[in-house]
Protein backbone atom coordinates (compact mmCIF):
# COMPACT_ATOMS: atom_id res chain seq x y z
CA UNK A 1 0.00 0.00 0.00
CA UNK A 2 1.07 3.56 -0.61
CA UNK A 3 2.37 5.56 2.36
CA UNK A 4 -0.67 7.88 2.52
CA UNK A 5 -3.06 4.91 2.61
CA UNK A 6 -0.95 3.25 5.30
CA UNK A 7 -1.25 6.39 7.46
CA UNK A 8 -5.03 6.51 6.89
CA UNK A 9 -5.36 2.82 7.79
CA UNK A 10 -3.41 3.37 11.04
CA UNK A 11 -5.61 6.39 11.82
CA UNK A 12 -8.79 4.32 11.37
CA UNK A 13 -7.42 1.54 13.60
CA UNK A 14 -6.49 4.05 16.31
CA UNK A 15 -9.95 5.67 16.14
CA UNK A 16 -11.66 2.28 16.36
CA UNK A 17 -9.41 1.23 19.25
CA UNK A 18 -10.35 4.48 20.99
CA UNK A 19 -13.99 3.39 20.91
CA UNK A 20 -13.11 0.11 22.63
CA UNK A 21 -11.03 1.64 25.43
CA UNK A 22 -13.14 4.75 26.14
CA UNK A 23 -14.82 4.51 29.57
CA UNK A 24 -18.51 3.67 29.42
CA UNK A 25 -20.85 6.35 30.63
CA UNK A 26 -24.20 5.83 32.30
CA UNK A 27 -26.40 6.23 29.26
CA UNK A 28 -29.72 6.10 31.05
CA UNK A 29 -30.71 9.75 31.46
CA UNK A 30 -33.89 11.30 32.72
CA UNK A 31 -35.78 13.28 30.12
CA UNK A 32 -35.68 17.04 30.46
CA UNK A 33 -38.97 18.23 32.08
CA UNK A 34 -39.67 20.63 29.20
CA UNK A 35 -39.23 17.87 26.66
CA UNK A 36 -41.42 15.58 28.77
CA UNK A 37 -44.21 18.18 28.97
CA UNK A 38 -43.99 18.69 25.24
CA UNK A 39 -44.20 14.92 24.67
CA UNK A 40 -47.26 14.69 26.94
CA UNK A 41 -49.03 17.39 24.93
CA UNK A 42 -48.14 15.60 21.69
CA UNK A 43 -50.75 13.01 20.65
CA UNK A 44 -48.54 11.04 18.26
CA UNK A 45 -48.03 8.37 20.95
CA UNK A 46 -51.49 6.98 20.25
CA UNK A 47 -52.12 4.21 17.76
CA UNK A 48 -55.66 3.20 16.93
CA UNK A 49 -56.82 -0.37 17.40
CA UNK A 50 -57.17 -0.61 13.61
CA UNK A 51 -53.52 0.39 13.10
CA UNK A 52 -52.31 -2.13 15.69
CA UNK A 53 -54.54 -4.87 14.31
CA UNK A 54 -53.28 -4.24 10.80
CA UNK A 55 -49.68 -4.58 11.97
CA UNK A 56 -50.45 -7.80 13.88
CA UNK A 57 -52.05 -9.34 10.78
CA UNK A 58 -49.14 -8.19 8.61
CA UNK A 59 -46.78 -9.85 11.12
CA UNK A 60 -44.87 -6.58 11.34
CA UNK A 61 -41.40 -7.44 12.71
CA UNK A 62 -40.99 -3.94 14.16
CA UNK A 63 -44.04 -4.32 16.41
CA UNK A 64 -43.57 -5.26 20.07
CA UNK A 65 -46.83 -5.46 22.01
CA UNK A 66 -46.66 -5.02 25.78
CA UNK A 67 -49.70 -6.18 27.77
CA UNK A 68 -49.79 -4.27 31.06
CA UNK A 69 -52.71 -6.16 32.62
CA UNK A 70 -52.48 -8.81 35.33
CA UNK A 71 -51.14 -12.26 34.49
CA UNK A 72 -54.61 -13.80 34.91
CA UNK A 73 -56.21 -11.36 32.49
CA UNK A 74 -53.35 -11.91 30.06
CA UNK A 75 -53.81 -15.69 30.14
CA UNK A 76 -57.53 -15.32 29.56
CA UNK A 77 -57.37 -12.97 26.59
CA UNK A 78 -54.44 -11.20 24.97
CA UNK A 79 -53.28 -10.00 21.59
CA UNK A 80 -51.10 -12.50 19.68
CA UNK A 81 -47.38 -12.06 20.20
CA UNK A 82 -47.79 -9.73 23.17
CA UNK A 83 -45.60 -9.88 26.26
CA UNK A 84 -47.05 -9.52 29.73
CA UNK A 85 -45.26 -6.89 31.82
CA UNK A 86 -47.04 -5.35 34.78
CA UNK A 87 -46.36 -1.73 35.72
CA UNK A 88 -44.63 -2.63 39.01
CA UNK A 89 -41.92 -4.52 37.12
CA UNK A 90 -41.84 -2.11 34.18
CA UNK A 91 -38.45 -0.59 34.94
CA UNK A 92 -36.56 -3.72 35.95
CA UNK A 93 -33.20 -4.15 34.24
CA UNK A 94 -34.47 -6.94 31.95
CA UNK A 95 -37.50 -4.91 30.91
CA UNK A 96 -35.45 -1.75 30.34
CA UNK A 97 -33.29 -3.72 27.94
CA UNK A 98 -36.45 -4.98 26.26
CA UNK A 99 -37.75 -1.43 25.89
CA UNK A 100 -34.36 -0.30 24.54
CA UNK A 101 -34.54 -2.77 21.66
CA UNK A 102 -33.48 -1.15 18.42
CA UNK A 103 -35.88 -0.89 15.52
CA UNK A 104 -38.96 -1.87 17.54
CA UNK A 105 -42.14 0.08 18.16
CA UNK A 106 -43.17 -0.77 21.70
CA UNK A 107 -46.98 -0.60 21.89
CA UNK A 108 -48.48 -0.56 25.38
CA UNK A 109 -52.00 -1.64 26.14
CA UNK A 110 -54.15 -2.46 29.15
CA UNK A 111 -57.92 -2.69 29.59
CA UNK A 112 -58.32 1.07 29.13
CA UNK A 113 -55.87 3.98 28.79
CA UNK A 114 -54.98 4.91 32.38
CA UNK A 115 -52.42 2.16 33.04
CA UNK A 116 -50.89 2.58 29.59
CA UNK A 117 -50.55 6.34 30.13
CA UNK A 118 -48.75 5.77 33.44
CA UNK A 119 -46.40 3.23 31.86
CA UNK A 120 -45.78 5.50 28.85
CA UNK A 121 -44.90 8.37 31.18
CA UNK A 122 -42.44 6.23 33.15
CA UNK A 123 -40.78 4.98 29.96
CA UNK A 124 -40.60 8.45 28.45
CA UNK A 125 -39.05 9.86 31.65
CA UNK A 126 -36.41 7.15 31.29
CA UNK A 127 -35.59 8.48 27.80
CA UNK A 128 -36.95 5.34 26.14
CA UNK A 129 -38.06 5.97 22.58
CA UNK A 130 -40.62 4.56 20.18
CA UNK A 131 -43.15 3.90 22.97
CA UNK A 132 -46.78 4.01 21.85
CA UNK A 133 -50.19 3.42 23.37
CA UNK A 134 -53.01 1.48 21.78
CA UNK A 135 -55.78 4.03 22.28
CA UNK A 136 -58.68 2.62 24.28
CA UNK A 137 -56.85 -0.59 25.21
CA UNK A 138 -58.40 -4.03 25.08
CA UNK A 139 -61.90 -2.68 25.70
CA UNK A 140 -61.71 -0.60 22.54
CA UNK A 141 -60.06 -3.44 20.63
CA UNK A 142 -62.88 -5.83 21.60
CA UNK A 143 -65.60 -3.29 20.78
CA UNK A 144 -64.04 -2.39 17.43
CA UNK A 145 -62.59 -5.62 16.10
CA UNK A 146 -64.45 -8.48 17.78
CA UNK A 147 -67.92 -6.98 18.15
CA UNK A 148 -69.64 -6.36 14.87
CA UNK A 149 -70.92 -2.81 14.55
CA UNK A 150 -73.98 -1.99 12.52
CA UNK A 151 -73.80 0.79 9.98
CA UNK A 152 -76.22 3.65 10.11
CA UNK A 153 -76.93 5.92 7.19
CA UNK A 154 -74.99 5.78 3.95
CA UNK A 155 -71.36 4.89 4.63
CA UNK A 156 -68.55 6.38 2.56
CA UNK A 157 -66.18 4.15 0.61
CA UNK A 158 -63.53 4.72 3.30
CA UNK A 159 -66.01 3.55 5.95
CA UNK A 160 -66.81 0.48 3.86
CA UNK A 161 -63.12 -0.31 3.48
CA UNK A 162 -62.66 0.00 7.23
CA UNK A 163 -65.66 -2.24 7.94
CA UNK A 164 -64.37 -4.74 5.43
CA UNK A 165 -60.95 -4.73 7.11
CA UNK A 166 -62.51 -5.20 10.53
CA UNK A 167 -64.59 -8.11 9.25
CA UNK A 168 -61.48 -9.75 7.81
CA UNK A 169 -59.61 -9.05 11.07
CA UNK A 170 -62.45 -10.62 13.04
CA UNK A 171 -62.14 -13.77 10.96
CA UNK A 172 -58.36 -13.68 11.40
CA UNK A 173 -58.58 -13.54 15.18
CA UNK A 174 -61.61 -15.66 16.02
CA UNK A 175 -62.00 -17.72 12.86
CA UNK A 176 -65.71 -17.03 12.33
CA UNK A 177 -68.39 -14.47 12.94
CA UNK A 178 -68.87 -15.69 16.52
CA UNK A 179 -68.34 -12.87 18.97
CA UNK A 180 -69.48 -14.51 22.20
CA UNK A 181 -66.80 -16.06 24.42
CA UNK A 182 -64.28 -15.59 21.66
CA UNK A 183 -60.73 -16.02 22.84
CA UNK A 184 -57.42 -15.24 21.32
CA UNK A 185 -54.51 -17.38 22.38
CA UNK A 186 -51.69 -15.27 23.72
CA UNK A 187 -48.09 -16.38 23.55
CA UNK A 188 -47.75 -17.50 27.11
CA UNK A 189 -44.37 -17.85 28.80
CA UNK A 190 -42.63 -17.14 25.58
CA UNK A 191 -38.90 -16.63 26.10
CA UNK A 192 -38.16 -12.96 25.68
CA UNK A 193 -35.50 -12.38 23.06
CA UNK A 194 -33.71 -9.37 24.44
CA UNK A 195 -31.49 -7.47 22.09
CA UNK A 196 -29.14 -5.74 24.44
CA UNK A 197 -28.43 -2.06 24.59
CA UNK A 198 -28.95 0.58 21.99
CA UNK A 199 -28.71 -0.01 18.26
CA UNK A 200 -25.46 0.80 16.58
CA UNK A 201 -26.42 1.09 12.99
CA UNK A 202 -23.97 0.54 10.22
CA UNK A 203 -24.40 2.77 7.25
CA UNK A 204 -27.83 2.40 5.69
CA UNK A 205 -28.81 2.43 2.04
CA UNK A 206 -26.44 1.09 -0.57
CA UNK A 207 -24.93 1.85 -3.87
CA UNK B 1 -29.03 10.02 10.50
CA UNK B 2 -30.98 13.09 9.43
CA UNK B 3 -33.93 11.84 11.42
CA UNK B 4 -31.83 11.61 14.54
CA UNK B 5 -30.51 15.14 14.22
CA UNK B 6 -33.99 16.45 13.47
CA UNK B 7 -35.64 14.55 16.34
CA UNK B 8 -32.97 15.94 18.66
CA UNK B 9 -34.29 19.40 17.82
CA UNK B 10 -30.99 20.52 16.25
CA UNK B 11 -32.54 20.98 12.79
CA UNK B 12 -36.16 21.55 11.84
CA UNK B 13 -37.90 18.67 9.97
CA UNK B 14 -38.77 21.20 7.25
CA UNK B 15 -35.17 20.89 6.03
CA UNK B 16 -35.19 17.13 5.45
CA UNK B 17 -35.94 17.26 1.70
CA UNK B 18 -33.19 19.81 1.17
CA UNK B 19 -30.75 17.59 3.08
CA UNK B 20 -31.81 14.60 0.98
CA UNK B 21 -31.00 16.53 -2.21
CA UNK B 22 -27.64 17.78 -0.87
CA UNK B 23 -26.64 14.31 0.33
CA UNK B 24 -27.76 12.80 -2.99
CA UNK B 25 -25.63 15.25 -4.95
CA UNK B 26 -22.70 14.53 -2.64
CA UNK B 27 -23.14 10.77 -3.05
CA UNK B 28 -23.33 11.09 -6.84
CA UNK B 29 -20.25 13.32 -6.89
CA UNK B 30 -18.30 10.83 -4.76
CA UNK B 31 -19.31 7.97 -7.09
CA UNK B 32 -18.35 9.85 -10.24
CA UNK B 33 -15.06 11.17 -8.85
CA UNK B 34 -14.16 7.60 -7.76
CA UNK B 35 -14.65 6.44 -11.35
CA UNK B 36 -17.81 4.46 -10.63
CA UNK B 37 -19.49 5.61 -13.82
CA UNK B 38 -17.22 3.18 -15.70
CA UNK B 39 -18.56 -0.35 -15.85
CA UNK B 40 -15.04 -1.63 -16.63
CA UNK B 41 -13.73 -0.22 -13.39
CA UNK B 42 -16.57 -1.80 -11.42
CA UNK B 43 -16.28 -5.16 -13.17
CA UNK B 44 -12.57 -5.11 -12.25
CA UNK B 45 -13.59 -6.36 -8.80
CA UNK B 46 -14.75 -9.65 -10.32
CA UNK B 47 -11.63 -10.07 -12.49
CA UNK B 48 -9.19 -8.90 -9.82
CA UNK B 49 -7.58 -5.99 -11.66
CA UNK B 50 -9.34 -3.15 -9.79
CA UNK B 51 -10.74 -3.26 -6.25
CA UNK B 52 -11.71 0.38 -5.97
CA UNK B 53 -15.41 -0.47 -5.49
CA UNK B 54 -14.75 -2.67 -2.48
CA UNK B 55 -12.26 -0.18 -1.07
CA UNK B 56 -14.59 2.82 -1.41
CA UNK B 57 -17.69 1.14 0.02
CA UNK B 58 -15.81 -0.63 2.82
CA UNK B 59 -14.11 2.67 3.75
CA UNK B 60 -17.49 4.44 3.75
CA UNK B 61 -19.01 1.73 5.99
CA UNK B 62 -16.25 1.74 8.60
CA UNK B 63 -15.94 5.52 8.54
CA UNK B 64 -19.71 5.87 9.12
CA UNK B 65 -19.64 3.22 11.89
CA UNK B 66 -16.81 4.95 13.74
CA UNK B 67 -18.46 8.35 13.28
CA UNK B 68 -21.84 7.16 14.55
CA UNK B 69 -20.31 5.51 17.61
CA UNK B 70 -18.33 8.64 18.50
CA UNK B 71 -21.41 10.82 17.94
CA UNK B 72 -23.37 8.48 20.19
CA UNK B 73 -20.65 8.62 22.85
CA UNK B 74 -20.73 12.41 22.77
CA UNK B 75 -24.53 12.39 22.96
CA UNK B 76 -25.04 13.95 19.53
CA UNK B 77 -26.93 11.02 18.00
CA UNK B 78 -29.67 8.96 19.61
CA UNK B 79 -29.40 5.49 18.11
CA UNK B 80 -32.82 4.43 19.26
CA UNK B 81 -34.33 6.89 16.78
CA UNK B 82 -32.45 5.37 13.84
CA UNK B 83 -34.43 3.13 11.55
CA UNK B 84 -32.85 -0.29 11.18
CA UNK B 85 -34.02 -2.36 8.26
CA UNK B 86 -35.58 -5.61 9.54
CA UNK B 87 -33.81 -8.79 8.44
CA UNK B 88 -35.72 -11.06 6.07
CA UNK B 89 -33.24 -13.89 5.63
CA UNK B 90 -34.62 -15.72 2.59
CA UNK B 91 -35.31 -12.62 0.51
CA UNK B 92 -31.93 -11.12 1.51
CA UNK B 93 -30.10 -14.23 0.23
CA UNK B 94 -32.11 -14.49 -2.99
CA UNK B 95 -31.94 -10.72 -3.58
CA UNK B 96 -28.21 -10.72 -2.90
CA UNK B 97 -27.59 -13.46 -5.48
CA UNK B 98 -29.73 -11.67 -8.10
CA UNK B 99 -27.99 -8.37 -7.42
CA UNK B 100 -24.55 -9.99 -7.58
CA UNK B 101 -25.30 -11.68 -10.90
CA UNK B 102 -26.73 -8.41 -12.28
CA UNK B 103 -23.70 -6.52 -11.00
CA UNK B 104 -21.27 -8.93 -12.69
CA UNK B 105 -23.25 -9.02 -15.95
CA UNK B 106 -24.01 -5.32 -16.29
CA UNK B 107 -21.05 -3.77 -14.53
CA UNK B 108 -23.28 -1.47 -12.48
CA UNK B 109 -25.38 -1.40 -9.37
CA UNK B 110 -28.48 0.86 -9.24
CA UNK B 111 -26.63 3.94 -7.92
CA UNK B 112 -23.64 3.70 -10.24
CA UNK B 113 -25.91 3.09 -13.28
CA UNK B 114 -27.66 6.41 -12.52
CA UNK B 115 -24.25 8.03 -12.22
CA UNK B 116 -23.17 6.60 -15.60
CA UNK B 117 -26.50 7.62 -17.20
CA UNK B 118 -26.04 11.15 -15.84
CA UNK B 119 -22.69 11.53 -17.61
CA UNK B 120 -24.22 10.17 -20.84
CA UNK B 121 -22.84 6.63 -20.97
CA UNK B 122 -25.01 4.41 -23.18
CA UNK B 123 -24.37 1.24 -21.14
CA UNK B 124 -25.47 3.13 -18.04
CA UNK B 125 -28.68 4.27 -19.75
CA UNK B 126 -29.42 0.71 -20.93
CA UNK B 127 -28.79 -0.70 -17.44
CA UNK B 128 -30.98 2.03 -15.93
CA UNK B 129 -33.82 1.21 -18.36
CA UNK B 130 -33.45 -2.52 -17.69
CA UNK B 131 -33.61 -1.88 -13.98
CA UNK B 132 -36.99 -0.19 -14.33
CA UNK B 133 -38.32 -3.02 -16.49
CA UNK B 134 -37.16 -5.42 -13.76
CA UNK B 135 -38.82 -3.33 -11.05
CA UNK B 136 -42.06 -3.25 -13.05
CA UNK B 137 -42.02 -7.01 -13.65
CA UNK B 138 -41.27 -7.70 -9.99
CA UNK B 139 -44.10 -5.40 -8.89
CA UNK B 140 -46.58 -7.07 -11.23
CA UNK B 141 -45.51 -10.56 -10.19
CA UNK B 142 -45.19 -9.70 -6.50
CA UNK B 143 -48.05 -11.96 -5.31
CA UNK B 144 -46.02 -14.93 -6.64
CA UNK B 145 -43.01 -13.95 -4.53
CA UNK B 146 -44.82 -12.55 -1.52
CA UNK B 147 -44.38 -15.57 0.78
CA UNK B 148 -40.68 -15.83 0.02
CA UNK B 149 -40.29 -12.04 0.30
CA UNK B 150 -41.53 -11.97 3.89
CA UNK B 151 -40.10 -15.30 5.04
CA UNK B 152 -37.24 -15.62 7.52
CA UNK B 153 -38.25 -12.47 9.38
CA UNK B 154 -35.79 -11.82 12.21
CA UNK B 155 -36.67 -8.24 13.15
CA UNK B 156 -34.07 -5.50 13.43
CA UNK B 157 -31.04 -7.67 14.11
CA UNK B 158 -27.49 -6.47 14.70
CA UNK B 159 -24.44 -8.66 14.05
CA UNK B 160 -22.79 -7.47 17.27
CA UNK B 161 -25.83 -8.69 19.24
CA UNK B 162 -25.78 -12.08 17.52
CA UNK B 163 -22.05 -12.43 18.27
CA UNK B 164 -22.55 -11.23 21.86
CA UNK B 165 -19.95 -8.48 21.65
CA UNK B 166 -20.23 -4.73 22.06
CA UNK B 167 -20.81 -2.62 18.93
CA UNK B 168 -17.49 -0.86 19.64
CA UNK B 169 -15.59 -4.15 19.62
CA UNK B 170 -17.43 -5.24 16.46
CA UNK B 171 -16.46 -1.99 14.73
CA UNK B 172 -12.83 -2.43 15.80
CA UNK B 173 -12.78 -5.97 14.36
CA UNK B 174 -14.47 -4.68 11.21
CA UNK B 175 -11.78 -2.02 10.79
CA UNK B 176 -9.05 -4.67 11.19
CA UNK B 177 -10.82 -6.84 8.59
CA UNK B 178 -11.13 -3.87 6.23
CA UNK B 179 -7.44 -2.95 6.53
CA UNK B 180 -6.50 -6.60 5.95
CA UNK B 181 -8.75 -6.66 2.89
CA UNK B 182 -7.21 -3.41 1.54
CA UNK B 183 -3.71 -4.90 1.85
CA UNK B 184 -4.81 -8.18 0.25
CA UNK B 185 -6.53 -6.33 -2.61
CA UNK B 186 -3.44 -4.19 -3.28
CA UNK B 187 -1.28 -7.34 -3.36
CA UNK B 188 -3.71 -9.05 -5.74
CA UNK B 189 -3.88 -6.03 -8.06
CA UNK B 190 -0.11 -6.22 -8.50
CA UNK B 191 -0.30 -9.93 -9.36
CA UNK B 192 -3.14 -9.63 -11.91
CA UNK B 193 -2.40 -8.33 -15.40
CA UNK B 194 -3.27 -4.65 -15.71
CA UNK B 195 -6.24 -3.68 -17.87
CA UNK B 196 -6.25 -0.29 -19.53
CA UNK B 197 -9.62 1.42 -19.93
Amino acid sequence: MERKYTILAILLIVLALGLVILPRTNEQKETNPKVLLSAIAEKSRYLTVDQVTHRIIENDPTLLLIDLRTADQYKTFALPGSLNITTDSLLSQANLELFSQPGKDKVLYANADLTSEKAWLLCTRFSLNRIYIMKGGMNEWYNTIVKEKSVTGTPSSADLDLLSFRKAARQFFIGSGETVNASVNPTINEKIQVIRKEPKAASGGGC
Amino acid sequence: MIGSIISSGIISPAWDNLFAVILGIGFGFALESSGFSSSRKIIGTFFGYDFVVVKVFFTAAIFASIGLLYFSYLGLVDFSTLYIQPTFLASAIVGGIIMGVGFAMGGFCPGTSLCAAAVGRIDGLVFFGGMFIGVFMFSEAFPLFENMFYSGSQGAKMISTVLGISPEMFTFLLVLAAVGMFMGASWLEKKVKKVNY
